[in-house]
């Protein structure tokens, strides 16, 4: 038996020799959970007001410049744009946040900023004209969304708190400056630091001016914050002091924390499984509308689909709600064109196709394919689970008026590949989940995927306008209505609702549904709404409270 | 001189597998149909955004020189960078190693204190109704999925008892209460070296449903092996002489018969341990473990070569030295096979 006990102590000891080899062996981790300055382990400190959370979204980095994915969610605790939208409905459009007014030139191609005084980043560092343009600079040139200042001309430092955007066309700044992504002011240390050490953001940190801090970082873990004492809003009663996240991909796991207790809050639960919450009076569950939509593009470059008639009839073809009951599990609504409801330009006027196998027929008739007689294929994205649940629906009902469907699932890189570069051999209908990156679905949804590229296939920029379609009206109005979002708002979306008419009635995709989000909240936790225009947010923790 | 030479051998052939599993894993990985520099930059990029990545990740060249690359770097320790974390990948596994290594080992420990035992019980009172237990137990251990039982653990002992935490690995108010000094990252054995029992029970707590889990498999195993490989001792005799000189039967099955019979049960346990390593893939998931298991999962998911690499070479090197190590061990313990 000794033998035996000496093999073990062996193993161990391999294994920890294991652990001890590789380069960052030298430096402590960076998800220790209490750095060794710490009080001693037994004295116990009292229990700070916690807010716990299982959260599905991943960290792809900590850079808020990069930033271009789902750590939105943390990084919008942690650092501010100019300004926030606020939820559609509300009585102000914007929340000032680093700016605490702004004025617009009358040609709309000039904006002035006049930034909040006496704000600091979290580094100590003076909030200025001079950080703002330097964060703007570095967001124009490698943001993950630099697109959004393709407008920009310059960034004017006037005074050390007035700030001036210079636009080389007229462009709605307010929107861009709020984006979620590309739009954070950052403490100009930190973006001299990323500049001279490209793994700089590789952990958890923090040079913004947003209510909370990074205290730890744990990857595929816990990411901990803590309260920016120094936080320009103050700090009110029963506002949380930390907030754990703990992250955990399986919905099942997130939805028995919360049942449990062991969680205040929890993102993307199983949607089949909410009737529990719904049935207990300890919750309050919020469906509301969110940013995305799904849409499905037909190949407009091949016959027969270069037909507008066979377009329409097959749009009539969609059962649009039993798409919604099977692929949503409910929680959508049929869209009105390509612009999700609650973002601007959506109109509730525009035109939209009902599920009429009837019509569906006779438009095909007319368009000289009587009985249908063609076969379509398919693609969409594998990984997306709801596509690969309403993908069979298109299929059978397309089926009854003569058309013969072939899905294909593929990797969704895979997919756009395909459909980008090799149009003559792409697919005849592509699936795809789309929301736009600021809060104007024209100058993206609408721009994005319709607008066309000068030569065939008339792909644009953004290579998302995949079904090859041109219209020349369309794009005279889509120019005019964007030049106007900066000055004339009601102009331009009159333009834009124009531009959707002409869209929907050529019908170049189909335009399914707009998504929901779902949220359960326990009543211990006060003050939550939802803003639809920071889809990857879910929670702003400031806003929260902790109920008496 | 002889053990230098053994092991010199196996170092060799060891070397010989990396490469190949290298070589297997870094095609395997490239003629996937998929876009690392569109997955690198995120959704919605620009063409010259992704073509800018593509030159910065070397993906540009032809295969046999990205191949030459990356050996290259891997030589000076380096695994790349991973896609979807943008971080080394050689920091994301020694980060996530002891979360791993630690639900391992005391997934191991179990396996061995439960099926060494069971196993020899089993042997001595071959037939009896304790026999029928252990060989049940052994069936059920081995055959059921461990994301299965995992799951009814969960249900039993956090849903309905309300005994055992659910999911992670420690809970998130003790870094509050009384948070853990690191030393080795060991967290348990880091709690018991400050002293810091609240830690430690925490820990402990968290611990136990997945080591279970993961332990499942090997001691349906290591029960087996031990009961065959125990009865063809306790046949022997040496052991009939034993007894007739009326050495009792607790000293002859566990000093004289369990001493020959380990040997076969040790390369087992070596094996299992390597094989475990793969277990702790779905036990971390649904415990939530944050070790390497619940890592490679998110990088296959994200089609993330350059970790998928990196966790493969370092598998497959783990598992190459814990079974020389199981070779030493054998010669150590039995000197028929050192003389051999």
């Amino acid at each position: 038996m000794k033998r035996i006990l000496f093999v073990l102590s062996l193993l161990l000891m391999a294994a920890m020799l294991l652990t001890a080899c590789g380069p960052a062996a030298t430096e402590p981790p960076a998800g220790t959970v209490a750095p060794a300055t710490d009080a001693p382990a037994t004295e116990a400190p009292a229990m700070p007001v916690v807010l716990k959370i299982a959260s599905s979204a991943n960290i792809t980095t900590w850079d808020p410049v990069a930033s271009f994915s789902t750590e939105a969610a943390y990084l919008a605790n942690v650092y501010e744009q100019l300004l926030r939208i606020n939820p559609p409905g509300s009585a102000e459009q914007y929340i000032p946040l680093l700016a605490e007014s702004w004025d617009v030139s009358d040609d709309g191609l000039s904006y002035t900023f006049h930034l909040r005084s006496g704000v600091k980043f979290h580094d100590g560092e003076p909030m200025n004209a001079e950080a703002v343009k330097k964060s703007i600079d570095a967001a124009a040139d490698h943001a993950g969304a630099s697109f959004i200042w393709l407008p920009l001309k310059d960034v004017e430092v006037v005074d050390d708190l007035t700030v001036k955007i210079n636009l080389t066309y007229a462009a709605p700044v307010d929107l861009i400056a709020s984006s979620l992504y590309g739009a954070w002011i950052v403490s100009p240390k930190a973006l001299d630091a990323a500049a001279a050490d490209e793994n700089f953001w590789s952990d958890g940190k923090s040079y913004g001016t947003g209510p909370y801090v990074v205290e730890s970082y744990t990857p595929d873990a816990e990411i901990v914050f803590t309260r920016n004492e120094e936080y320009w809003g103050g700090w009110g009663d029963g506002q949380y002091e930390k907030v754990v996240v703990s992250i955990v991909p399986e919905a099942a796991v997130r939805q028995q924390m919360l049942e449990g207790g062991e969680v205040d809050l929890a993102t993307a639960l199983p949607v089949e499984n909410l009737d529990t919450f719904k049935n207990d009076p300890g919750y309050s569950v919020h469906e509301e509308p969110s940013f995305f939509n799904y849409v499905g593009f037909f190949n407009t470059l091949r016959v027969p689909l270069d037909d507008v008639k066979v377009r329409q009839a097959l749009s009539y073809a969609i059962p649009y709600d039993d798409i919604i009951a099977i692929g949503a599990k409910g929680l959508g609504t049929q869209s009105f064109g390509p612009v999700p409801a609650g973002v601007f330009p959506w109109d509730g006027s525009v035109f939209q196709y009902t599920y009429d196998l009837e019509k569906a027929k006779a438009l095909l008739k007319e368009a000289g394919h009587e009985g249908g007689g063609f076969s379509i294929r398919l693609t969409y994205a594998a990984e997306n689970a709801t596509e690969e649940a309403f993908a069979p629906l298109i299929k059978d009902s397309f089926a009854q008026i003569g058309v013969d469907v072939t899905i294909e699932p593929m990797g969704f890189s895979q997919q756009w590949e395909l459909a980008k570069t090799d149009p003559a051999n792409a697919q005849d209908m592509f699936l795809l989940l789309y929301w736009p990156t600021y809060s104007d679905a024209g100058a993206d949804n609408m721009w994005s995927m319709y607008y066309a590229g000068a030569e065939a296939p008339y792909l644009n920029v953004t290579k998302f306008n995949l079904s090859y379609w041109k219209n020349d009206q369309y794009n005279a109005l889509m120019d005019e209505a964007g030049a106007l979002t900066a000055t004339d708002y009601e102009g331009s979306k009159a333009k834009y609702v124009e531009a959707m008419n002409i869209l929907i009635e050529e019908a170049p995709s189909v335009f399914f549904f707009d998504t929901m989000a779902v949220f359960v909240v326990p009543n211990r936790v006060e003050g939550f709404q939802y803003n639809l225009n920071y889809p990857f947010v879910q929670f702003f923790y400031y806003d929260l409270r902790a109920a008496e | 001189m002889r053990v230098l030479d053994f092991i010199l051998r196996r170092l060799f052939t060891a070397l010989f597998v990396l490469v190949g599993v290298s070589v297997i894993t870094f095609f395997l990985s490239r003629v996937i149909p998929n876009d690392a520099a569109a997955l690198y930059i995120g959704p919605k990029a620009r063409t010259e955004d992704i073509e800018r990545v593509r030159k910065q990740l070397g993906l540009d060249k032809p295969l046999p020189v990205q191949y030459a690359v990356y050996m290259g770097e891997l030589l000076r320790g380096d695994l790349g960078n991973s896609i979807s974390t943008k971080r080394p990948v050689t920091q994301e596994i020694t980060e996530r190693l002891p979360a791993t290594l630690e639900l391992l080992f005391a997934g191991m420990i179990i396996a061995v204190l439960v099926g060494v035992p069971l196993g020899v019980l089993s042997a001595r009172w071959q037939g009896s109704p304790m026999d029928v237990f252990v060989r049940m137990i052994s069936i059920v251990g081995v055959s059921m999925p461990a994301f299965y039982l995992g799951l009814l653990m969960q249900i039993a002992f956090f849903r309905h008892l309300d005994l055992l935490p659910l999911a992670g690995r420690v809970d998130s108010d003790l870094r509050f209460i009384s948070p853990i000094q690191p030393i080795t990252n060991f967290f348990l054995l880091d709690s018991f070296l400050t002293l810091n029992w609240v830690a430690f029970k925490d820990i402990f707590l968290h611990l136990i449903l997945p080591a279970s889990t993961l332990a499942a498999y090997p001691i349906g195993l290591i029960a087996r092996m031990t009961r065959a490989a125990m009865l063809e001792v306790l046949g022997q005799d040496y052991i009939r002489t034993a007894q007739a000189y009326g050495i009792r039967q607790v000293v002859i099955t566990y000093m004289y018969a369990l001493k020959n019979a380990i040997s076969p049960t040790l390369t087992v346990i070596g094996l299992t341990i390597a094989y475990a390593l793969t277990g702790t893939f779905f036990v971390e998931v649904i415990f939530n473990w944050p070790g390497l298991g619940l890592f490679t999962v998110r990088s296959l998911l994200n089609v993330d070569y350059p970790a998928i690499m990196g966790v493969t070479l370092f598998g497959a090197g783990g598992y190459v030295l814990i079974n020389m190590i199981v070779d030493l061990m054998q010669a150590w313990i039995d000197p028929r096979i050192r003389l051999k």
